[in-house]
């Protein structure tokens, strides 16, 4: 016969709701002591309620309360014992999940040998005491990005797994509050391992997971009463009709993306000081930027991702200048991103709700008041698209040996690799590899052709980290990470004509797609080659072109711009070579590879000479830091350009391509 | 940025202009760097540290110090002639210093309230910075410069790479570090948002507002931050004036600010008549 | 250092030294000799005027303390500290105690470093032949070393309490704008025991060095304080019987100025003759409140008579300095109780203010007049080297007739040094000085 054991004498069931009067809360602080955790929770510090790390019982804020408004912070004293009886002060948990700083690896350069080993962190036991609802639904938002996609951020794996939560139930709101209207409180639902609602006399505690049961268990509470939990919830459903819906978030996507042009973009970048506090409070951000840290001999070397923002110059920059130079193009980028294309890539919002961006504005510039002016509410239901992650890359870096060296140019060479990670063999034409020497920062360079045992990469010294890539010798060694990104669509040019239009250096993310074409040439139909350059004397890979058009096949039309006296070939820009080209448009797909103003004036003539936007596809450049989605440098529109491109049809690009500030 | 044959070592240079020398003894306050430095740098010219003496030709020079006088003028151009990479060290050199606050004012009576013979005296009406009057290949910026991005420059000068000197708001050092905003949190003015960070936020991890000693970041929303202070900050236009005329006050957009806001007519004694100011623990608040 | 000879006129002979190094600021020396007589020698500064004194007016005081650091990138501190205390006594501000016990500390870390600075990257290099410490250092690493790391311990003490070691930006008037926690001084504290003892080496290793010979009987000047070695506070006292309040400088002595000279001389009202500030003249009045350890040094190395008349001794007098800041940096650190509030609340009046303290390189003046609304309406600041600048001449007639028979190169590299002793500060006194030696036979 089984009965159902009575519960032990005031015990609650195992997942709560328990009552734990307030002189015992020492206690659940010594069970996570215990279990070597160390405490990270609320205290007061220089006048503000900071996460830090805390001892006892003592450290939390005592009656003590925050007001805030739009750019303004202070705290009151108010009466009562009450330990949590405040909202979300400037930090966030991400600093202990996502730290400032983090050390990525080290590298080594001794004469021709270079190393690079990953760092591995041993990351601390936290307990994370105080996390309100906005702020589980913000470490939700990061667990998606940085470790719910195909590319995951190890680090920020090894460093969540350690952190046990303990939520707190809000009492009160701030004026800057609007986790109602984004969907992700006041009310603790989930994402914890233990959650408190704090009353008069003590907290109601319930458990939301094992290792929450477990302390639950070794907590003395005695089961809740009904009181007690109707207590609890009056006080939260309070907080939510305090704070009311400031933001109508449906067909918010929508109604924000329509609103590119929308003059309140240059209004706003007025008053914004471009300072990128917004972006460092929030809870969800997670750009990054990598610097180089080395001794003065420059043969040590460690890479530390720091904190990036948006907002920041150099955020955007290539060579040459950068894609978001206007500050309206900057705040564009951040709204549209946060509360648009955020749910384009993640399938989540990415704002949720607390208020960081408004109160830690220094210039007080209110998110919401913004949204409700650019993008007015009208009932629309967003569309959600997830991106389909392409290939999974450890964020690390393996050495390749150089084995040949080519001039192509006065200023290119073609340096061939071997010992490159065996995933290279497996890689793509179109594909990139991040590149890097010790000191150097690591850049994008598309892979010119690939070899059974290694690749070959195509590189101008442009700058000092392209000139010193330039300037490796045979034997020499350089760090590789890839093959990264999205293909040329060569299974769409099957049985089509291709036409390829490029210039200078843009031929080398091209020339896999030729050696592909060359190695199945019955598979496809009439292939013919744009290619122009300055001078004769840039034009890349000479031998081959003559090959390519005499043995291999395919009609090879060259142009420069300046011509020499041993010059018989025509002069002008490459469109003009196609101008006059007779070819039959209905069956032909078309890839192009050059600056982007180059390639906006080819598809606009493409597509005049009857090339549809769905078969004409360009590669993009965008500043790149970690090649896989991560960093959020390259973010164009819904897209990270290292991990859904870089190749992309005019189709699917639409609108943003080619426009400014994007 | 790769110097002489391989093997040598760059000959360095380090000369002043107008300045408190500050700059110059950072280079010495490299206390754990400064024997490794000079095993990869020849110091040929360094007169505060060194009776060793050269005129060039120079490597890298790194000059110091504002053209203030008139032998200034001839003197920076002649050296530039003399030295492949020329750095300036400082804002007295890359913006004019705080002694450039007399370019608002009148010279002369500048010269006459500081010395009973003006006519002994020799100054330019205004204090320029060096690239004002040369091309400049790199700068530190900073009153002072800040040892740990000189370390950088002089890394990036042995190693070939581009020196990472981050033009980025002072606020985003404030952040990464968990610094709390003085604006927001106390209520203090604070210049960190269009100032370009280098320093490490000294002046708020210190409990006060930054004074952009590193100078106007890149695009540097002043007019923005100025009206936020008059409308929001209730300052006045010459309080709010008096907080750009600082070390890099000569540097645009600084230098609009300072203008726009009435010049240094407070250095004349004339202005509104307010309360007389407070400060200490409570006038923070 | 690169003496030329220039012929002038027919029975003149002129010496011309360009630039005089390892010294601070622009500047020309001028002896004029006679019959092998030195009858006129003179120490022009030509440092390119800033005006500072113009430039405070109309700031508040808080600008005001972060403006005149600029004057001096090797002792801000001293000006920030003339000033707060110049505007808290006409304000009248009274300071916690502890926060006064950090401004000593914050002293003392600019003593570490500019005396550290001064002895071996500066002044060594002369007495063992040198060019400079980076020269010095292929034959003496170990003691190059050593004193890197003796200046570094001042300077991370003043970085935190400042932030920075150079312009740092804490002091306010009232207090600071932020006070450390203790373990944060406390963990500075074995790098400051490891100086103290690398200081007390410093003291043997200067009384070591050989001295050239020179006497005469100076004047000196200094802070005295009944309790403590000078740093902030004290009554401004000499060798024959002055006894001033700080604020009172004025009273006895006044700034002219000549042509020569970019800077403003100072000198005495009481036509008593030049007088001497600093190291040496500290050490003279103020020996008896030297901290225990630096005080038994000192008797150790019998000098104290010769610091006195032989201004080539005054390098002892930095070292047994050098060993007192470590000493009180370390009692105040064990001390060390932060105060309630780093700053007390202050109100501004109109009137003038005035104080002394003792930078690294002597009494440093300052006065300020502050207007109805709280800014400062004209301002005087009298550095110490100004104050030196008439003994320095005074000594290089002194000293003149002992070199003039030297070889031309070694009596420049005599008279250097002895310009060096005085450790002139970085930009109010002499760099790229002109010595020149016009012989009348």
């Amino acid at each position: 016969m089984v009965t159902t054991a009575p519960a032990r004498s005031g015990r609650p069931t195992a997942d709560g709701p328990g009552f734990l009067g307030r002189d015992d809360l020492g206690v659940l602080l010594d069970l996570l002591r215990d279990d070597g955790r160390t405490l990270i929770g609320p205290t007061v510090d220089d006048g503000t309620i900071v996460y830090d790390e805390i001892t006892s019982v003592e450290d939390l804020p005592h009656g003590v309360t925050d007001e805030q408004s739009p750019g303004r912070y202070r705290l009151e004293n108010r009466d009562g014992e009450r330990l949590f009886g405040y909202v979300v002060g400037p930090t966030s948990w991400k600093r202990w999940t996502f730290p400032p700083a983090v050390e990525l690896n080290r590298g080594t350069r001794d004469g021709h040998r270079v190393t690079f080993e990953a760092t591995t962190v041993k990351p601390p036991k936290l307990a994370f005491l105080g996390a309100r609802a906005c702020e589980l639904a913000a470490l939700a938002v990061q667990d998606r990005v940085l470790m719910g996609g195909e590319f995951v951020d190890p680090d920020y794996i090894l460093r969540r797994a350690n952190v046990l939560v303990v939520a707190v139930q809000c009492m009160t709101s701030a004026s800057t509050c609007f986790c109602t209207s984004m969907g992700t409180g006041p009310e603790v639902t989930g994402g914890f391992d233990l959650s408190l609602s704090e009353l008069d006399g003590g907290f109601l505690v319930t458990a939301g997971s094992t290792a929450g049961r477990e302390l639950l268990e070794r907590l003395p509470v005695r089961a809740a009463t009904a009181a007690e939990k109707y207590g609890a919830a009056a006080v939260v459903a309070g907080v939510r009709a305090q704070i009311g819906d400031p933001v109508t978030v449906d067909g918010l996507h929508d109604r924000l993306m329509a609103q590119l042009d929308h003059p309140r973009w240059a209004q706003v970048a007025e008053r914004c000081i471009t300072c990128g506090n917004c972006t460092l409070a929030c809870p969800t951000c997670f750009c990054t930027g990598i610097t180089q840290v080395t001794d003065l001999t420059g043969e040590n070397a460690a890479m530390e991702r720091r904190w990036d923002s948006c907002f920041s110059p150099g955020f955007a920059r290539v060579a040459g200048g950068s894609f978001r130079s206007r500050p309206r193009d900057r705040y564009r980028q951040w709204l549209t991103h946060k509360f648009g294309t955020w749910w384009d890539q993640f399938g989540t919002t990415g704002c949720t709700g607390c208020g960081r961006c408004i109160t830690w504005c220094p210039v007080g510039i209110d998110v919401r008041e913004e949204l409700n002016a650019i993008a007015p509410a009208i009932s629309l239901a967003p569309e959600v698209v997830l991106v389909e992650p392409v290939a999974a890359t450890p964020n690390d870096f393996v050495t390749a040996r150089v084995i040949a060296t080519k001039q192509e140019t006065p200023d290119t060479v073609t340096l061939t690799l071997t010992g490159t990670d065996p995933a290279f063999a497996r890689g793509g034409t179109g594909q990139f590899a991040m590149v890097a020497l010790p000191g150097f920062p690591p850049l994008p360079i598309s892979i010119s052709r690939f070899h059974a045992d290694g690749i070959e990469l195509t590189i101008r010294g442009a700058g000092p980290a392209t000139r010193a890539m330039a300037a490796l010798q045979i034997d020499d060694q350089v760090g590789l990470r890839g093959p990264l990104g999205n293909n040329w669509p060569l299974d769409r040019a099957v049985g089509r004509d291709l036409v390829i239009v490029t210039g200078g250096i843009g031929l080398a993310p091209l020339r896999p797609v030729i050696d592909t074409i060359i190695a199945n040439r019955r598979r496809y139909g009439d292939v013919k080659l744009f290619y122009g350059a300055r001078t004769p004397a840039d034009l890349h890979y000479r031998a081959e072109l003559e090959r390519w058009g005499t043995r291999d096949g395919l009609d090879v039309s060259l142009t420069v711009d300046r011509a020499g006296p041993e010059w018989t070939g025509p002069v002008g820009v490459v469109t003009q070579l196609f101008d006059q080209a007779v070819w039959d448009a209905s069956n032909m797909i078309a890839f192009v590879c050059g600056p982007e103003r180059m390639m906006q004036a080819t598809a606009s003539t493409l597509a005049g000479r009857g090339v549809p936007a769905s078969r004409t596809y360009v590669t993009l450049e965008r500043h790149m830091e970690c090649g896989i989605g991560l960093c959020g440098h390259c973010q164009m529109g819904k897209y990270f350009v290292c991990r859904d491109g870089p190749v992309f049809s005019i189709a699917q690009l639409g609108e943003i391509f080619g426009r400014e500030g994007i | 940025m790769q110097h002489g044959q391989v093997g040598a070592h760059p000959r360095v240079g380090v000369v002043k202009f107008a300045s408190c020398d500050g700059c110059q003894l950072t280079i010495l306050n490299l206390e754990d760097e400064l024997l490794s430095v000079v095993e990869h740098f020849d110091i040929i010219d360094f007169p505060e540290a060194t009776s060793a003496r050269s005129a060039g030709p120079y490597d890298v020079l790194f000059v110091e110090g504002s053209v203030s006088e008139p032998a200034h003028l001839e003197r920076i151009v002649e050296l530039r002639k003399r030295c492949r990479t020329l750095v300036t060290i400082g804002a007295c050199a890359t913006a004019g210093g705080i002694q450039a606050l007399r370019n608002w004012g009148d010279h002369d009576a500048f010269r006459a309230s500081v010395y009973a013979h003006p006519e002994y005296i020799h100054t330019l009406a205004k204090s320029t910075p060096i690239a004002d009057h040369v091309q400049v290949d790199a700068e530190l910026r900073g009153c002072p410069i800040d040892p740990g991005q000189l370390v950088e420059l002089l890394t990036a000068l042995v190693t070939g790479r581009r020196p990472q000197l981050i033009d980025e708001a002072v606020c985003m050092e404030c952040k990464r570090r968990g610094v709390v905003c003085v604006m927001v949190g106390k209520g203090i003015p604070c210049l960190g948002q269009v100032t370009q960070t280098g320093c490490g936020a000294i002046c708020p991890r210190f409990g006060r507002g930054c004074y952009g000693c590193f100078g106007p970041r890149e695009q540097a929303n002043a007019a923005g931050l100025a009206r936020y202070f008059e409308a929001v900050g209730d300052r006045t236009t010459e309080d709010v004036g008096r907080l750009f005329a600082g070390f890099t006050a000569y540097s645009e957009p600084f230098r609009s600010m300072v203008s726009d806001l009435g010049g240094t007519r407070w250095a004349r004694g004339e202005g509104a008549v307010e309360a007389a100011p407070a400060g200490g623990g409570d006038a923070r608040n | 250092m690169h003496g030329t000879e220039v012929p002038k006129g027919a029975d003149e002979r002129l010496y011309e030294v360009t630039e005089l190094t390892r010294v601070e600021g622009e500047g020309s020396l001028r002896l004029r000799v006679r019959d092998g007589k030195v009858v006129e020698a003179s120490l022009g500064i030509f440092e390119t005027p800033r005006y500072f004194e113009q430039i405070v007016v109309g700031r508040t005081p808080d600008e005001v303390i972060d403006i005149v650091a600029r004057i001096c990138g090797i002792c801000p501190i001293a000006y920030q500290m003339s000033a707060v205390h110049a505007f808290e006594d006409l304000f009248g501000v009274a300071i916690d105690p502890a926060v006064r016990a950090l401004r000593r500390l914050l002293y003392c870390g600019e003593w570490i470093e500019s005396h550290a600075l001064h002895i071996y990257l500066l002044h060594a290099p002369d007495f063992l032949g040198y060019e400079s410490a980076i020269a010095m250092a292929a034959d003496h690493r170990e003691t190059v070393e050593k004193a890197l790391r003796m200046k570094k311990a001042g300077n991370h003490l003043i970085g935190i309490l400042g932030g920075r070691s150079v312009h740092p930006v804490s002091v306010r008037v009232g207090g600071f704008s932020r006070v450390p926690r203790r373990r944060e001084l406390e963990a500075h504290r074995p790098a400051l025991a490891e100086s103290l003892e690398l200081a007390k080496e410093t003291v043997r290793l200067t009384a070591s060095l050989p001295m050239p010979a020179f006497a005469r009987e100076p004047r000196v000047v200094s802070l005295r304080h009944p309790d403590e070695y000078p740093y902030n506070d004290g009554r401004i006292v000499s060798s024959d019987g002055l006894d001033l309040r700080p604020s009172d400088w004025g009273e006895a002595f006044e700034e002219s100025h000549v042509e020569r000279s970019n800077a403003l001389h100072a000198r005495a009202k009481d036509g008593k003759g030049v007088y001497l500030v600093g190291p040496a003249a500290r050490v003279v009045l103020a020996a008896d409140q030297l901290h225990p350890v630096a005080r038994e040094l000192l008797a150790e190395t019998g000098m104290a008579e010769l610091i006195r008349t032989n201004i080539y001794a005054s390098i002892v007098a930095r070292a047994v300095e050098l060993v007192h800041a470590l000493a009180e940096a370390i009692d105040i650190i064990d001390a060390y109780r932060p105060p309630a509030e780093p700053m007390v609340a202050w109100t501004s009046r109109p009137g003038v203010g005035a104080w002394a303290t003792e930078a690294p390189r002597g009494l440093l003046f300052h006065r300020y007049e502050v207007d109805e609304r709280g800014r400062v309406a004209a301002a005087q600041i009298v550095p110490p080297t100004s104050q030196n600048q008439a003994a320095i001449e005074r000594d290089l007639v002194v000293a003149a007739p002992n070199v003039i028979d030297l070889p031309q190169a070694e009596a420049t590299v005599r008279l250097e040094q002895m310009i060096r002793s005085y450790d002139p500060c970085i930009s109010c006194a002499t760099h790229f000085l002109d010595l020149r030696i016009e012989e009348e036979d």
